[in-house]
């Protein structure tokens, strides 16, 4: 049965009575129809730029382009995991903001295109298919670890991804349009099956992307590392796309500093689990004390790394932990604008610091194709995402958890 | 129009206790005593009253200065421990770990952090709260037994300069209270 | 169409209301307070009974141990420790529970909570006790276990910081000591209403001097409230602390299936697991023989039946993952030790695990059974078994085949052994028993907060509104 589009709830504290539409549709000229073109347009030529430069250094240019690529993906996966995870706590509070979340993980099919570069890469990154391809160890897993099986498990994790992506993606436009309860109870049930598939592929593909980097080291809680970064940089996104455009007149009154909160909240937690995590990582191998395993810390606790290696865990950890800590940084828009531009900045640089050191071995060294790269995926998604942005209303209009959302007050 | 009230305790006249059926009349009353301009006065539930604080006028809490001061003295009395110990008291070299052993002794520090954390909440809410106080004149009020079921009150110090007696009795009484109360005792 | 009043009401699941019957405040405290006012119905005495015997073999079990000394568990060889750390494990992990629902729930807002934080926590508090009964008798010269204290003393001496041993002694104290902090501090309000209604000046006494002179005064609840949400903020990272200082006890070592970096939110997510299967078991129990049906409810039984398929789903992927990379790592003891539990001497264990742990929640995707009490009950206890032969499967696979071929042997249980373990039921059970009787199994204050009528601000009603008056709404 269908309801009308405007779902209503009783005032009080300042919440709006009713939706305005005009607060969640992107203005339909001007620089919402721009973005996607010029991003997309700057980004490619940007793309072809960086290959045209990387031509002559085929290692540096592929460690760069994964760097950047695998960043980018976590953030489109980690829009699909918020998706997943709104729907499984049938969660009334996020209904504002999933939407978003929705357009984010729409971008994936994209992210699964800009993958292909990597797969001409296998050879430059990946040491089980060049130098280290006879070392005894590794001959072990070449069941798993040759370049064959290696792209068959990427294609397999990118497409199931992106048809989750444009699944959840397509339910809720539906819902937009007819506005029934049953597309919410079918999202619900395939939400929680579809969250087990999320958890096994993300980290089977941080095995195979990340961890293989040095294929003798292994970390059982890997993918749960992943997981925690690309959490947490899931909803410092979130807090700044919907920052971006309340800045451009959007979203008054349909997004409160308590829906904020509870992203701040989320973010922290996040940042605590990641923490969690990375610690445990770091000190269990530490504490063995085995070479095979110690061996992919040491490398990041050179002379040369270890600066790096000490400014990241305070950076990424430490001050965002005790910054986020307090109430009012997390309903304050200035604080909330500082602390997810910090931790999206954190994130790359987490990743950075996990790829990098394969390839230079004596200390970070930022090269030129790290920001082409960085620069060039980084429009192109952008541009994909402004593109998903414009199809649909900015929030789920016709979701029945709407009302309870617009009127959420935090504890 | 004041209907009569009763009297409970004995001795100075300490203050009057209006009761409430509803937290919703509560609410509304206590803004009402707010806005008088009423200092020495409080609410009582059954259960804490959503927004109570605001119609109250209460400023915040500071429960979490204290649960944060604490809480970092302990992590660093677990670190100053174990590295006094490791490195000063009793040094041994175990699996050739260094004395300073920080990785190892992050567990302790935490759970020590935490210790102190859950010492000043407690601590500060009871500091803050004057409790242990188990002697207050408005236990002598029968009435007053259903402050813990299902009954709300407000209660209204005579030693407040605002106060007056039938007049706040009467401002109790126009609030909503479904009962006035003059308690008394020291 | 949907009429302008808001409901938390969910509009998709039309869940049933929190609490059933639509009872008054005072409803509520009649409903926890009578029972422990009446006298016990037999049932009561018949499992406090059954929870004594029990608690006199751990006595009998106890006292024989440090008689004749800690070979009467057949100590001799590493894997001999089995069930001595099996059982610390398992009884740690149960109170995880109690700690999820009470701050982590409390932190997520959920309100279904209510009903049984009360209980779980003290159920905490008590698998908390049982826990540490190991580390203090498991030196068999428990006089001597002020060594374990880093306290000045007569050998000039110091505990060994870096050994993950040392870490669960403060771990699992403090977590112990946290927890009751947070229970007492959610108790204090309902001994005041227990002080207010009690019969006799006697029992007032009693239960005045624990509430404090507590008066329900707003200045107060106003920062027992932060205090609270405080507790809940500490004790949550606490939750996931102690048992990942438990698995360190493993994981810091150098064996293969203990070596690994997933142990810690692996072995959080399973003590959830085992806690939410023993909260199920007590709650079934306890509803009918205190006729409290309608606060704890099947909502209340759905809820937790989900978490239970959501801590059990991880704590299968953390199997698989662990036996994907003992064959991707290339390290053959590695690869050797996940065999082995497979198919050695211990399949029949590792395979009860299995079954217990990774199919038997499976269930719980379908409604009917997450709120069918019989199969919540039955599916608890399997539950129950299979984590502590997931902590049984990892120490003795591993031990029974360690670094040194004259430590291999197969572990066979003494009958002192299984004594303690049983006496450990028995200090549990009791304890709950005796709770049960004297204080009040639910969280009084924190259900009327949740009740409809508790709103002082018409828009934020609860999801006890009855939900029939919406069926207009859906035309």
């Amino acid at each position: 049965m269908s309801h009308s589009g405007m779902p209503h709830s009783v005032g009080g504290h300042g919440h709006r009575a009713s939706l305005d539409r005009a607060q969640v549709t992107l203005p339909r000229a001007g620089w919402a129809a721009r973005l996607p073109l010029v991003c997309g347009g700057l980004g490619a030529v940007l793309l072809a730029v960086t290959f045209l430069v990387g031509k002559g250094n085929p290692t540096q240019l592929f460690h760069s382009y994964l760097v950047n690529w695998f960043y980018f993906a976590t953030l489109a996966v980690g829009g699909l995991f918020f998706v997943l995870l709104q729907h499984i706590t049938r969660a009334g509070w996020s209904v504002v903001v999933r939407r978003l979340a929705e357009d984010v993980a729409a971008t994936l099919p994209v992210v699964a295109l800009l993958f292909v570069p990597l797969a001409f890469g296998v050879h430059a990154l990946y040491p089980w298919a060049g130098h280290e391809a006879q070392d005894p160890v590794v001959m072990r897993k070449l069941a798993w670890l040759s370049e064959g099986p290696f792209l068959v498990r990427a294609a397999i994790y990118l497409v199931v991804w992106s048809l989750l992506g444009l699944w959840f993606w397509r339910q809720s436009q539906r819902q937009d349009q007819m506005g029934a309860l049953a597309l919410t109870r079918r999202m619900q049930a395939v939400a929680a099956p579809s969250m087990i598939v999320f958890a096994v592929t993300l980290t089977l593909a941080s095995f195979d992307w990340v961890m293989s980097l040095a294929p003798r080291w292994y970390s059982t809680v890997f993918g749960g590392y992943i997981f925690g970064g690309t959490a947490m940089a899931t909803f410092a996104l979130l807090i700044v796309l919907v920052l971006l455009l309340q800045g451009r007149g959007l979203f008054d009154g349909v997004v409160s500093m308590e829906h904020f909160h509870d992203l701040g909240k989320l973010m922290f937690a996040f940042v605590v689990f990641w923490g969690y995590i990375g610690f445990s990582q770091f000190m269990l191998q530490w504490y063995a004390n085995i070479p095979e395993e110690t061996n992919w810390f040491a490398e990041r606790l050179t002379p040369g790394w270890k600066p790096l290696t000490m400014a990241f865990v305070v950076g990424h950890f430490v001050v965002p932990f005790f910054f986020l800590l307090m109430r009012d940084v997390k309903r304050h828009r200035t604080g909330l604008w500082a602390a997810s531009g910090w931790l999206l900045l954190m994130h790359w640089l987490d990743i950075y610091w996990l790829v990098m050191p394969g390839l230079h071995h004596e200390g970070p060294r930022l090269h030129l194709l790290d920001l082409l790269a960085f620069l060039a995926l980084g429009l192109l998604f952008a541009g994909a995402l402004a593109f998903t942005l414009r199809l649909k209303a900015l929030v789920p209009i016709n979701d029945p958890r709407l009302a309870e959302s617009l009127a959420f007050e935090n504890v | 129009m004041s209907a009569a009230t009763t009297t409970a305790g004995s001795g100075p006249l300490w203050g009057v206790l209006g009761e409430f059926d509803s937290p919703a009349a509560l609410y509304r009353a206590a803004e009402r005593v707010r806005d008088a301009g009423f200092e020495r006065w409080d609410t009582h539930s059954p259960f804490p009253v959503h927004g109570l604080e605001r119609a109250m006028g209460l400023k915040r809490s500071r429960v979490p200065i204290v649960v944060l001061a604490l809480g970092l003295a302990g992590a660093a009395a677990g670190m100053g421990l174990q590295w006094w110990v490791s490195t000063r008291a009793y040094p041994l070299v175990v699996s050739g770990k260094p004395f300073f052993s920080w990785p190892a002794f992050v567990p302790i520090m935490f759970e020590c952090g935490v210790l102190g954390g859950a010492a000043g909440a407690v601590l500060g809410f009871l500091g803050l709260s004057r409790l242990p106080q188990h002697h207050h004149p408005l236990f002598e009020s029968k009435r007053f037994e259903r402050v813990t079921d299902d009954r709300f009150f407000i209660s209204i110090e005579a030693a407040d300069p605002r106060f007056d007696k039938s007049g706040t009795i009467q401002l109790l009484e126009r609030a909503g209270a479904v009962a006035v109360e003059l308690v008394e005792g020291a | 169409m949907a009429e302008a009043v808001l409901h938390d009401v969910d509009p998709i699941d039309r869940r049933p209301p929190l609490i059933l019957g639509e009872p008054d405040f005072h409803g509520i405290t009649e409903a926890v307070a009578r029972p422990i006012e009446w006298k016990p119905p037999l049932g009561w005495w018949i499992v406090l009974g059954i929870s004594l015997s029990m608690l006199a073999l751990l006595g009998v079990a106890v006292a024989w141990l440090f008689w004749e000394g800690i070979g009467v568990w057949g100590n001799q060889i590493p894997v001999a420790w089995a069930w001595d750390i099996t059982n610390f494990v398992f009884w740690v992990g149960i109170g995880h529970a109690g700690t999820l629902i009470s701050a982590v729930l409390f932190l997520v807002r959920q309100r279904w909570r209510t009903s049984i934080n009360r209980a779980a926590e003290a159920m905490t508090l008590f698998a908390v006790a049982c826990a540490l009964l190991f580390p203090t008798i498991h030196t068999g010269r428990p006089w001597l276990d002020y060594w374990m204290m880093p306290v000045p003393n007569q050998m000039a001496m110091w505990p060994q910081f870096r050994s993950p041993l040392m870490w669960d002694v403060f771990a699992v104290s403090i977590y112990g000591t946290v927890s009751l902090i947070f229970w007492y501090v959610g108790l204090i309000p309902d001994l005041a209403t227990m002080r207010d209604r009690a019969k006799t000046p006697k029992q007032a006494q009693l239960y005045g001097i624990f509430a404090l002179g507590w008066r329900g005064s707003h200045r107060q609840w106003h920062h027992y409230e932060r205090a609270y949400l405080l507790l809940a903020g500490l004790a949550t990272p606490l939750v996931l602390s102690v048992h990942s200082v438990v698995s360190f006890d493993f994981a810091t070592s150098q064996l293969p299936g203990w070596h690994t970096t997933i142990f810690p939110p692996y072995f959080v997510a399973g003590a959830i697991f085992s806690g939410l299967a023993m909260v199920i078991t007590l709650m079934s129990i306890s509803r009918v023989a205190f006729k409290m049906e309608h606060i704890i409810n099947l909502l209340h039984f759905d809820r937790m039946a989900r978490l239970i398929l959501a801590t059990g789903s991880i704590v299968g992927y953390a199997y698989a993952t662990e036996f994907f990379v003992a064959w991707y790592s290339g390290n053959l003891y590695e690869f050797f030790a996940f065999r082995n539990r497979a198919m050695g001497p211990y399949a029949w264990a590792y395979w009860t695990m299995v079954s217990c742990n990774v199919v038997v929640p499976q269930i719980f995707w379908f409604r009917k059974l997450r709120v069918h009490i019989p199969t919540l009950f039955i599916a608890s206890i399997f539950i129950n078994i299979g984590m502590w032969f997931e902590r049984f499967v990892i120490i003795v696979t591993s031990l029974h085949r360690d670094f040194m071929p004259a430590n291999w042997d197969y572990f066979r249980p003494t009958i002192w052994d299984i004594s303690t373990l049983i006496g450990s039921f028995g200090l549990f059970f009791t304890l709950f028993t005796l709770f049960v009787r004297f204080l009040p199994m639910v969280a009084i204050a924190e259900v009327k907060g949740v009740l409809p009528q508790a709103h002082a601000i018409p828009h934020e009603t609860s999801p006890s509104v009855p939900y029939r008056q919406e069926e207009g709404a859906r035309a």
